[in-house]
């Protein structure tokens, strides 16, 4: 038997059990989920690219040389060349920069309008409540893609105008989980407790409740990139997104399908990149759901 | 069930068949267990529980519903099978193209898409030989004209009729023409004033005699008048009985009848067997819209189309590969970049000059359209009479375009706004990335393009106002009507601003007189020299960049004989076979 079994048998509080921390606690448990921890890599490799993207490209994006179009790829070109003949790895590679931060920004501005609107609707009940939510509801009620679209056409094309439109489409969803979660949570009796020693009700949102709800709103946050990139590839493909010349995924694959059958790299290999960033991003929600689920912690 | 009824539909159908063959009675067991039938919890719905407990209630209603989704299960099969069908008694033609037409009614669009089909639906009075834009009698067997070719006189073909029995005669010309002309004339006809422009009026000699008395002498009428717009006879009784909808009822006295248009996917003709040159060969005419030109190409693979058209110079490789027919001539297009030179910055000649020579079109030949387009020296197609063969078009030339930018006033260059469409067009199959190319060209000479793109309809909206506020140029092009100088030339003159045709929105008072000279002469020797001087004008000045005449091409199976695209971009069925 170890000093340690031993302790535990003596009924005495082991050394360890007293430094518990929850945020060490979940990094073990997502270090143990070999996929999230693959997806965690992958995008902060990706992020590294995005970043440094200009030093990286082998080329400007932008520039592009007609007498090298539609070439295969090759040593000169990795990945080959489009149409216009720019470089489709320097394009892929700035696109990364587009699509991770419209995937950010409009999930950030989703779940702090959501975020509030959820507790407020949740904390407050009643009429407040019924008005949000129903009005979520209604918006709810459209498709996103075609949402966002009708959007783009009132907002004008661009990538500030899609960062807007999808954080308005997915607001809803943020505002729905949030809600949800403050519900259960603010019948508990430390909430009570801080309303009783006279606590004003933002104090209350703020510290007691929302830190308590924010395991869900990381999990929703991480999926939701995914589901933003998605919609940014949409709008990009329809011709709303990213306007030329910059690159962006979704762009270059509603570009490249008319050359489907000749230059297949065309839509390819923007497509695996929109697919591997996606996967990596749901994966990860997955694993941070499984860490930050306190039924499964053991 | 399924191979007794022999019919690809909707298991629903079979399992009411099943209902009905059992009386009723076990449908509504059924139902009561929780039904595994959606069709049925439907009709509770809407009948309410008690009333379907009725016997014969039930019978109706699932009788109804069945023969509903058989209808409707059939009509799915039914196109199928007979597309399919290549090698029975029916000789059915498949065709197709981009989208659907507009109408049907020659009077009231303006659409290639519409064109295709219109001109298998009516002949004019006169038409095209098959192979140029030269004129032979049509409806009309011969005609004349007055010493100062004011008035023609045209001897009409006896014993034709409308595909729903009115006869062809004199009346009939007139209803078609007068029904155009003023105060008939609407503004959504898009044609009728420019076909019928120099027409005063149209009389009446005797049945088969009509004569058409024009304002002043005009050079292009003969042709004008076999143009596949506006031109064409249209059935008066038709006319009268379908008002406003005889768009999509076209009856005309053509080689095919028109039998129905399923929006968004197929129009259906049939062949006239009494037509007046001989029936067709084939005896069904089915026009697919199918947007996507590879999905086209593929669907021409595979067979379940014959031939089409909008080729993407993409898939020329792939379906000469699979044994597809892929036919290339010239087009009698024009594919340009217009400045709006009604406004800054493009007033300036030298900075349109300066664009022109900054863009390399040898490279969008070249590499955009992959060699199946001609470069453009100027406004007109090198086979269209009057093309001036000394025209020296603007060379790529970066250095002197930034030396023309600096001379215009903008030595560090500037940011304008490029309007585009996106979709392909038959001189521009690449659609949006022509304005791309041209973008990462302007942007080596300091010009900044900004591009705004726009789908087909709403482009024409956004670049028709006599000032565009969207952009400072824009990309377009134009389809030749009836092979003559003038329908090129016209797009340049000042009158045509208001009307949005002149989609350069320049006006040279010079030009205006040279083609107003040019509308009047007959002699095509002096002709020719009028436009020559015109078109060097047009060059200098640069309203346009002239940027390349697509080639046409369309793709047929090899079992397919006799198809032919014809320079003004249809294609006449009658003679049209397969094997």
């Amino acid at each position: 038997m170890s000093e340690l079994a031993k302790a535990t048998a003596a009924g005495a509080v082991p050394e360890s059990m007293e430094t518990y921390s929850p945020v060490r606690e979940f990094w073990r448990r997502l270090k143990k989920n070999k996929l999230a921890m693959t997806s965690l890599i992958f995008l902060a490799a990706l992020t590294l690219i995005a970043v440094f993207a200009p030093y990286i490209a082998p080329y400007d994006p932008t520039n592009g040389v007609m007498a090298d179009s539609l070439q295969k790829p090759s040593a000169q070109h990795l990945l080959g060349t489009d149409e216009l003949g720019r470089d489709i790895l320097s394009r892929i590679i700035f696109g990364a920069r587009i699509s991770l931060r419209v995937g950010l920004l409009a999930v950030a501005i989703a779940l702090s309008i959501g975020t509030v609107l959820g507790s407020i609707a949740g904390y407050f009940g009643g009429r407040i409540d019924n008005l949000i939510m129903r009005f979520m509801d209604v918006m709810l009620s459209f498709p996103s893609l075609l949402l966002a679209i009708a959007f783009m056409s009132v907002l004008g094309r661009g990538v500030e105008n899609a960062v807007i439109a999808i954080s308005i489409v997915t607001m809803p969803e943020y505002a729905r989980i949030v809600r949800g979660s403050v519900l259960s949570v603010k019948e508990n009796e430390y909430v009570q407790a801080a309303r009783a020693i006279g606590n004003r009700d933002g104090a209350i949102i703020l510290k007691h409740i929302l830190p308590n709800v924010i395991a869900p709103i990381i999990v929703r946050g991480t999926l939701g990139i995914s589901t933003a990139i998605l919609e940014t590839a949409a709008l990009g493909f329809l011709g709303l997104g990213v306007q030329p010349p910059d690159a962006e995924w979704g762009t270059m694959l509603g570009a490249g399908r008319s050359y489907m059958f000749n230059a297949p790299h065309l839509v390819m290999f923007p497509g695996i990149a929109i697919t591997l960033t996606v996967m990596a991003f749901n994966l990860l929600g997955d694993g941070l759901r499984d860490a930050l689920d306190p039924r499964l912690r053991q | 069930m399924c191979r007794k009824y022999k019919v690809n539909c909707d298991c629903a159908a079979h399992f009411c068949l099943s209902l009905v063959d059992k009386q009723g009675k076990l449908g509504i067991k059924r139902v009561k267990r929780g039904g595994e039938n959606r069709q049925i919890k439907i009709f509770i719905l809407l009948f309410g529980e008690d009333k379907i407990m009725h016997k014969k209630t039930l019978f109706l209603v699932l009788a109804v519903a069945m023969l509903a989704l058989l209808l409707a299960g059939c009509g799915g099969g039914g196109e199928n099978a007979q597309s399919a069908d290549t090698g029975g008694k029916e000789k059915v033609f498949v065709f197709a193209q981009g989208s659907d037409p507009r109408g049907l009614d020659p009077a009231f669009v303006d659409d290639g898409e519409s064109a295709k089909v219109m001109v298998n639906i009516y002949d004019n009075l006169v038409r095209y030989k098959p192979d140029s834009t030269e004129i032979e009698p049509a409806l009309a067997e011969s005609w004349e004209s007055n010493e100062d070719k004011t008035q023609w006189t045209f001897h009409l073909r006896k014993g034709v009729k409308f595909h729903d029995g009115t006869p062809f005669n004199a009346e009939a010309v007139k209803f078609s023409i007068e029904r155009q002309l003023p105060p008939n004339r609407t503004d959504a006809m898009p044609y009728a004033s420019f076909v019928f422009e120099p027409v005063k009026a149209v009389e009446v000699v005797d049945e088969y005699t009509v004569k058409i008395i024009l304002k002043e002498p005009y050079a292009p009428f003969l042709a004008n008048m076999a143009m596949c717009m506006a031109a064409p006879i249209v059935s008066p009784t038709a006319v009268k009985k379908y008002g406003d909808d005889y768009i999509s009822h076209p009856v005309g006295t053509g080689p095919f009848k028109f039998v129905k248009w399923e929006r968004g996917q197929s129009i259906e003709l049939v062949a006239n067997k009494d037509y007046w040159d001989g029936p067709p060969k084939l005896d069904k005419l089915i026009f697919k819209f199918v947007k996507e030109n590879s999905v086209r190409a593929s669907e021409l693979m595979t067979g379940s189309i014959d031939a089409m058209d909008g080729v993407d110079p993409n898939d020329v490789k792939t379906l000469e590969e699979n044994g597809v027919i892929v036919t290339k001539n010239p087009g009698m297009n024009i594919n340009y970049l217009a400045f709006f030179c009604n406004k800054e910055p493009f007033n300036n000649p030298k900075l349109r000059q300066a664009v022109s020579h900054a863009i390399n079109r040898d490279a969008i030949v070249e590499h955009l359209y992959q060699g199946l387009a001609t470069k453009a020296n100027g406004p007109l197609p090198s086979f269209i009479p009057g093309y001036d063969k000394e025209l020296k078009p603007y060379e790529y030339n970066p250095e002197k375009a930034k030396q023309l930018l600096a001379e215009a006033g903008y030595p560090n260059g500037l940011k304008v706004t490029l309007l585009t469409y996106t979709n392909p067009r038959p001189y521009n199959p690449v659609g949006q990335k022509l304005a791309e190319a041209i973008q990462n060209d302007l942007k080596k000479v300091g010009i900044d393009v900004e591009i705004r793109a726009y789908p087909w309809k709403e482009y024409k909206q956004v670049v028709s106002p006599v000032i565009v506020k969207e952009g400072d140029m824009m990309i377009y092009g134009w389809i030749g009507d009836n092979g003559d100088p003038d329908n090129f030339l016209t797009l340049l003159d000042s009158k045509e601003i208001a009307g949005s045709l002149n989609s350069a929105k320049y006006a040279n008072e010079k030009v205006d007189k040279l083609l107003v000279e040019g509308r009047k002469e007959f002699d095509m020797a002096k002709r020719a020299e009028i436009y020559s001087e015109l078109q060097q004008i047009l060059v200098k000045d640069a309203p346009w960049v002239f940027i390349s005449h697509a080639t046409a091409m369309t793709a047929q199976n090899s079992s397919v004989e006799n198809f032919n695209l014809h320079p003004t971009g249809v294609i006449y069925f009658h003679k049209v076979d397969k094997k």
